[in-house]
C-alpha cells in the first residue's frame, strides 16, 4: 500500500494536495458554464450558429429603431420595451426551445448526469443551477434590445426618468416570464430526450398555444365573452406575459386584458407555472441520475 | 497489505428492494485499503451497492459508511473523495476527451488551472495521450473506459468505485485495463473497490474479494486465502480424454487417490507415497507425454461451488 503523501511515485502519479472548491463556488463554475453553452461558447463553431443568429435577428429591430430615432428627433420610441419582448416573442420562442435541450437533454441523453451526481454538487443543486442558467440565457437574450432601445433613447435625448421607469417594468416582467419558460422548455427537454422531440414540444408550448390563445381572446372580445379571454390567457407565457404587461400599463395591448382579482390570477399562475415545472426538473434529473 | 486498520467501507444489514425484487439483503461489509475486488454474476447487486454508497440510490434498511463519513448525512463529503466509473456509457459523443476531464475535475471542486493539469496527467496514465483532443463519439470501447477512468481520477480521490471497467473489452485491452486497477491501488495509492461478473478476473488484481450472490453476501476474504494450495496436484498429459483415463487409471492402480478434472488428473493428497516419482514413472511406462504438473489451487469458481454453507465460515473475516 503506497502512503498517501505527496511524494512523487517512480510511475509519476502525482497526487493533489491544493485546495478544492465549495459547493457555492462548483455551483458557479456550473451556472457560467451552462450559460455559456446556452450561447454556443466553449461549444463547437456549429453549435454557435443558431443563438446568435436568433440574437442578431432579435437585436436588429432595436438597432433600427434607435437610429430612425436619432436621425428624425422623434420624443418617444416608435416601441415600447415591453411590447418589443411581445413583438420578437417567436425569435425568443425559437432561441428557448433551440437551447433548453443543450442544457437539460444531453447530460440524460448522454447519462453523464450520473458522473455530476456522483460529484459534490446535490441533485437539486445541480438541478437548480442549469436552470438558473437557462433563464439567464434568456434573460440576455431579450434585454440585450431593450438595452440597446435604452441606450439609444437616452442617446437621442428623451426623458431620463420616462425610459427608466418603462425598462424597469418591461424587466421585471421578463423576469418572471423567462422563468416560467425556462422551466417549461427545461422540463420538456429533460422529458423527451431526443433533440427533435423536445424541440418540437416546446414550440407547441410557446408557439403553437399562445397563437391559439390570441385567436381565442381576439374571437372572445368580438362576441362580447371578454371573462373567456381573459380565463384563455391563463394557457400560455406569453399570454401571461403581454397580459400582465397591459394591465400594469407597460404599453401592450392585448384583445382581453386581465383586471382586478384576474390580474392575481395571472401573477399567481406564472410563479406557480415556474416553481412546479422546476421542482419536476429537480425530481426528473435524480430519477434519471438513480437509474 | 489490507490489515492497517483504516476502514474505507462498511455496512451493516444493508437492504434494497425495488418493489418486489430484493437487490441486497442484510448485507455487512467491511473494505479496506488496497484493491477490493466485488465478485457476482449480473444482477447480483453489485452496481446497486456502489450506488447506495454514493448516495445515488437510497438503502431501503441499513446503514453504511464510506471513508469515515455515513452515507445518510455525508453524502457530499463522501462524493467529495470519491471518484466514480459507471458501468454504462456516460460520454457525451461531441466533446474532447480534454475538455470533458477538465469539467469534472472543475465539478470536483478543482480550479481551472488545476483541473488543466491534472487531466493532462490522468489522460496520460491511463493512456489517452494522443487521442484527448478528438471527440469521444469516436472512441473505441477501449478509449471509452479510459476515457471514463480518467474523469474518476481526475480529482485524485481516496476511493475509486469502477463498475465492470472490462465489460466489452477485448482480451489485450482487458489485460491493460486490469493492470491499470492493480496500478491505481498499488501505485497511486487510491483505494479501489472494482466489480466484475467474471468470476476469474479479478483473482490476479485484488488484495480482497467480496463475492455477491443474488444480494447476499456469499464471502468476503484476501485474495489469498481463494488461492491457498489445497495440497492436491494437477496433472496433465499429451492427447484427449482417452489418455488421460488410461493416465488415471494407471495412477489409481499405483495406489494414488484421484479424478479427472476437465483435461486433468486431479491427484489428493497421499502423504505416504512418493507422489511425484510415481507420476513420472507411471507416464513413462505408458508411453504418455506429460504436459503439466502443478500445485492445485483454489480459484472463485469454487466459492460457488462450495456454496453458501462453507462460505458462511468466511464471512466473518471481513
Ligand atoms: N432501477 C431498478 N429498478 C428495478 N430493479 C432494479 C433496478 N436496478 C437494478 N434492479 C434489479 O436489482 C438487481 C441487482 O441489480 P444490479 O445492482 O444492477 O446488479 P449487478 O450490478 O450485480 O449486475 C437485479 O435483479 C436488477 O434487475
Ligand atoms: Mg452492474
Amino acid at each position: 500500500m503506497a502512503e498517501r503523501t505527496g511524494v512523487i511515485h517512480d510511475l509519476g502519479y502525482r497526487r493533489y494536495d491544493g485546495p478544492r472548491d465549495g459547493t457555492a463556488t462548483i455551483a458557479r463554475t456550473l451556472y457560467v458554464t451552462g450559460l455559456r453553452h446556452a450561447f454556443g461558447l466553449g461549444r463547437s463553431g456549429k453549435s454557435k450558429i443558431l443563438p446568435f443568429l436568433l440574437l442578431g435577428l432579435c437585436t436588429l429591430p432595436a438597432a433600427i429603431v434607435v437610429g430612425v430615432v436619432t436621425l428624425i428627433s422623434l420624443d418617444e420610441l416608435p416601441i415600447g420595451y415591453a411590447s418589443y419582448t411581445t413583438q420578437t416573442q417567436l425569435l425568443v420562442s425559437l432561441f428557448a426551445a433551440a437551447q433548453a435541450p443543450v442544457l437539460f437533454s444531453r447530460d440524460l441523453r448522454h447519462r453523464s448526469i450520473v458522473l455530476y451526481l456522483a460529484r459534490p454538487l446535490p441533485a437539486p443543486v445541480f438541478a437548480l443551477t442549469r436552470w438558473l442558467s437557462l433563464t439567464s440565457a434568456l434573460l440576455v437574450f431579450t434585454l440585450l434590445p431593450q438595452l440597446v432601445l435604452y441606450v439609444g433613447a437616452l442617446l437621442a435625448g428623451l426623458d431620463v426618468s420616462d425610459q427608466t421607469t418603462a425598462l424597469l417594468k418591461a424587466v421585471a416582467l421578463l423576469l418572471l416570464t423567462t422563468t416560467v419558460v425556462a422551466g417549461i422548455t427545461g422540463l420538456i427537454s429533460s422529458v423527451s430526450l431526443r433533440r427533435g422531440f423536445a424541440i418540437v414540444g416546446s414550440i407547441v408550448a410557446l408557439v403553437v398555444v399562445p397563437g391559439v390563445v390570441t385567436a381565442v381572446q381576439a374571437i372572445a372580445q368580438a362576441e362580447g365573452a371578454d371573462d373567456v379571454g381573459v380565463a384563455a390567457g391563463l394557457a400560455s407565457p406569453w399570454s401571461l406575459h403581454s397580459g400582465l404587461a397591459d394591465a400594469w400599463d407597460a404599453g401592450v395591448t392585448v384583445f382581453t386584458p386581465p383586471s382586478g382579482g384576474w390580474v392575481v390570477a395571472y401573477l399567481a399562475v406564472a410563479v406557480l407555472v415556474a416553481a412546479v415545472t422546476t421542482a419536476a426538473l429537480v425530481r426528473r434529473l435524480m430519477k434519471v441520475a438513480s437509474r | 497489505m489490507t490489515e492497517d486498520g483504516e476502514q474505507v467501507i462498511a455496512t451493516t444489514g444493508l437492504t434494497k428492494h425495488y418493489g418486489q425484487v430484493h437487490a441486497l439483503t442484510d448485507l455487512d461489509i467491511e473494505v479496506g485499503p488496497g484493491v477490493t475486488g466485488l465478485v457476482g454474476a449480473n444482477g447480483a447487486g453489485k452496481s446497486t451497492l456502489i450506488k447506495i454508497l454514493l448516495g445515488l440510490l437510497e438503502p431501503t434498511s441499513g446503514r453504511a459508511s464510506v471513508l469515515g463519513h455515513d452515507i445518510a448525512t455525508a453524502g457530499e463529503e463522501i462524493r467529495r473523495v470519491v471518484g466514480y466509473m459507471p458501468e454504462h456509457d456516460c460520454l457525451p459523443p461531441d466533446v474532447s476527451a480534454s475538455d470533458f476531464v477538465v469539467h469534472m475535475a472543475r465539478m470536483s471542486g478543482l480550479g481551472a488551472s488545476a483541473a488543466r493539469e491534472r487531466s493532462a496527467d490522468v489522460l496520460r496514465h491511463v493512456g489517452l495521450d494522443e487521442e484527448r483532443y478528438r471527440p469521444m463519439g469516436g472512441f473505441s470501447t477501449g478509449m471509452k473506459q479510459r476515457a471514463k477512468l480518467a474523469q474518476a481520477l481526475v480529482h485524485d480521490p481516496r476511493l475509486v468505485f469502477l463498475d465492470e471497467p472490462t465489460n466489452g473489452l477485448d482480451p489485450a485491452a482487458r489485460t491493460d485495463m486490469l493492470r491499470l486497477v492493480r496500478r491505481i491501488g498499488a501505485d497511486f495509492g487510491i483505494a479501489v473497490l472494482v466489480t466484475s461478473h467474471l468470476l476469474g478476473e479479478l483473482e490476479q488484481v485484488s488484495d480482497h474479494v467480496v463475492v455477491l450472490d443474488a444480494g447476499h453476501l456469499l464471502r468476503s476474504s484476501a485474495t489469498g486465502d481463494f488461492l491457498e494450495q489445497t495440497g492436491s496436484l494437477l496433472v496433465e498429459v499429451v492427447g484427449g480424454t482417452t489418455e488421460r483415463d488410461r493416465f488415471g487409471e494407471a495412477l489409481a492402480a499405483a495406489g494414488l487417490p484421484c479424478r479427472p478434472r476437465g483435461t486433468a488428473v486431479v491427484i489428493d493428497p497421499a502423504p505416504q507415497l512418493p507422489v511425484h516419482d510415481l507420476v513420472r514413472d507411471t507416464a513413462a511406462d505408458l508411453g504418455l507425454g506429460l504436459m503439466r504438473l502443478q500445485p492445485d489451487r483454489h480459484h472463485l469458481e469454487d466459492v460457488f461451488l462450495q456454496g453458501p454453507a462453507s462460505a458462511q465460515q468466511e464471512v466473518a473475516r471481513g
